[in-house]
């Protein structure tokens, strides 16, 4: 420890711009978000006559006129896309991931190589083939498309290889071949198991990506009742005008639940992206 | 299934997938940029005609072009430089606080791009935003802030800021992890203060983070598209707001390819802007190489 102790005063004064800073910062990061709690609990007449800076107390009634309006449906429509393509993208990386860490087969150094090039594509390039692709199949205003949607994705594949690669043991593989386990039988019983928070962390960064998606179903969806909850977002807010309260309400209840749930899993997020993202 | 086998069987649902929904439409879309089609008719073989077209007659593709630099060019300094001493700020000075702190200043980067638009635009709006009610109280007098169009594009380098410098904060984070706190140790013990750390270690030991979060920001800063296309949805402005202002590279491909319905000419910008992204990451890959053999 130091022997001369500085006085307390210039030691505050020091460290009041770094508290100003992060201060301001997260106040700047959090304004947003009050606003528009608060903006949802106010008549929509009175949002026009002046800044709300405290709740109002017309959030029942703001509230009766979102749910009026197929929001659970739409809520749900997302839960069904995000949860599938997640969980089908999740088995489809842990899957290869598995196989490039731990198996020696021929071709593996160009198949790989492969999955690495697709890495830099952006999603547009292939947006208007798809959307053509699924008209041809008949699949165009479905849910389909979305779950389908970057299930294949290479950053899965590359993250879990390196994950498998340094955290699943050899001998516990052969362990398992000895005991007689088929071989996806050793990756579903002994492999999976070991590599939680791997699959943890790709499952909140696919779901992520997937509730957030916007251009996807803006392109392909047009009935009403197959919006997910960032088009009926978009759309609400252009068709509703009359209701502009009961709008910013639904927004809240859009966002802010899923916020709250990747808060505590916002560890196994940011591990995700900090191993190098790519997207998003 | 033999060992030899099923690592096949393994990588057969990545493969089939990628081939069935994004390699194939990759390549459908590459042969329809060949083409004048609007998707429901017959589709007429054009060769190269709008590509041409995207170079020497889209005087939208060149503005949004310019417009997706400039939003760029500014965001990415300020963006980068906040994120760098949150990070440093939270490691030396918050250690209690610290994943408080971060969670909160997490957020923004993690909220639904479409609701980010929405909720700049009220705070924005001319008469019954906050950021006006601010200015009024400062005695400043309101700007028409969505009706103007270097107003608007402050709004947007505002928002982009907003959401992503709590990424860049991750970023620094864990690289800072990665330094030794001896050498900071032994800084100390020779008599430098603070910033002489800060400059002399931590921003030189940053270099593969910086290199990382300038090529992220320069990739996905031309892919921009959700937030200021919802920030002017309802305004009724243009797509890209005033005097397409705002208007980025994707989107003006999704105004000519799904307002006008020119699949041709839209996947031929597809292929284009494409093209440009490569070569900025070439170009900036380069500049990186030549600075490190000095």
């Amino acid at each position: 420890m130091s022997v001369r102790r500085k006085p307390v005063s210039t030691l505050v004064l020091r460290k009041l711009p770094v508290w100003i800073f992060m201060i301001v910062l997260s106040v700047c990061a959090l304004l947003p978000f009050y606003m528009m709690v608060v903006m949802g609990t106010h008549y929509s007449e009175d949002l026009y006559t002046g800044v709300k800076l405290f709740f109002g107390k017309y959030f029942v009634q703001n509230f009766q006129t979102v749910m009026r309006q197929n929001f659970l449906l739409y809520y749900w429509n997302s839960i069904l896309v995000a949860v599938c393509n997640t969980v089908g993208g999740l088995m489809v990386s842990a899957l290869a991931g598995y196989a490039f860490a731990k198996f020696d087969f021929k071709g593996k150094a160009a198949l790989f190589a492969m999955v690495v090039a697709t890495l830099a594509i952006p999603q547009q390039l292939g947006l208007i083939g798809f959307v053509l692709e699924m008209r041809w199949l008949k699949l165009n205003n479905t849910l389909f498309p979305l779950i389908v949607s970057g299930m294949a994705n290479a950053f899965g594949v590359f993250w879990m290889r390196q994950y498998i690669g340094g955290s699943v043991p050899d001998e516990i593989i052969e362990s398992g071949r000895v005991d007689g386990c088929k071989e996806f039988g050793i990756f579903f019983r002994l492999v999976l198991p070991i590599i939680r928070p791997a699959l943890i962390t790709i499952f909140l960064l696919f779901f992520l990506w997937s509730w957030n998606s916007y251009m996807t179903p803006l392109v392909m969806i047009s009935k009403e009742e197959l919006y997910t909850i960032p088009l009926s977002i978009a759309l609400i807010s252009s068709e509703y005008r009359t209701d502009y309260a009961a709008r910013i309400l639904a927004l809240s209840m859009g966002t802010i639940p899923i916020l709250i749930l990747f808060s505590f899993g916002s560890k196994y997020l940011i591990k995700g992206l900090v191993a190098g993202s790519v997207k998003g | 299934m033999s060992k030899k086998k099923a690592p096949y069987a393994m990588i057969a649902p990545y493969f089939i997938l990628y081939l069935a929904f994004g390699l194939f439409p990759i390549l459908f879309s590459l042969g329809v940029s060949f083409t004048s089609w609007d998707g429901i008719g017959e589709a007429a073989f054009v060769g190269l005609k709008n590509y041409k077209r995207v170079f020497t007659q889209d005087k939208f593709f060149y503005k949004s072009m310019l417009n997706t630099l400039i939003l760029l060019a500014i965001s990415t300094p300020i963006q980068i430089a906040l994120g760098l001493f949150m990070a440093t700020f939270l490691k030396d000075f918050f250690k209690k606080t610290r994943n408080g702190l971060q969670l909160i200043n997490f957020l923004p980067y993690i909220t639904t791009p479409v609701a980010v638009g929405i909720i700049f635009q009220l705070m924005f709006d001319w008469k019954s935003g906050v950021i006006n009610a601010f200015l009024n109280l400062l005695g400043i007098e309101s700007v028409y802030w969505l009706g103007n169009a270097w107003a608007s594009r402050a709004v947007v380098i505002f928002m982009i800021v907003w959401k992503n410098y709590g990424y860049m904060m991750i970023m620094f984070l864990s690289g800072l992890a990665a330094i030794s706190d001896e050498l900071y140790e032994a800084a100390k013990i020779d008599g430098a203060r603070w910033w002489d750390s800060f400059t002399k270690i931590t921003i030189p030991l940053l270099r593969p983070i910086f290199i990382f979060v300038i090529t992220t920001s320069v990739i996905n800063g031309f892919k921009l598209f959700d937030e200021p296309q919802l920030l002017f949805n309802s305004v009724s402005q243009p797509i890209g707001g005033p005097d397409r202002a705002v208007m980025t590279v994707v989107m003006r491909f999704y105004e000519a390819s799904f307002r006008s319905f020119e699949f041709g000419y839209g996947s031929a910008l597809a292929y284009c802007l494409f093209l440009v992204i490569a070569a900025a990451s070439l170009l900036l890959f380069k500049l990186i190489d030549r600075k490190k053999g000095e």
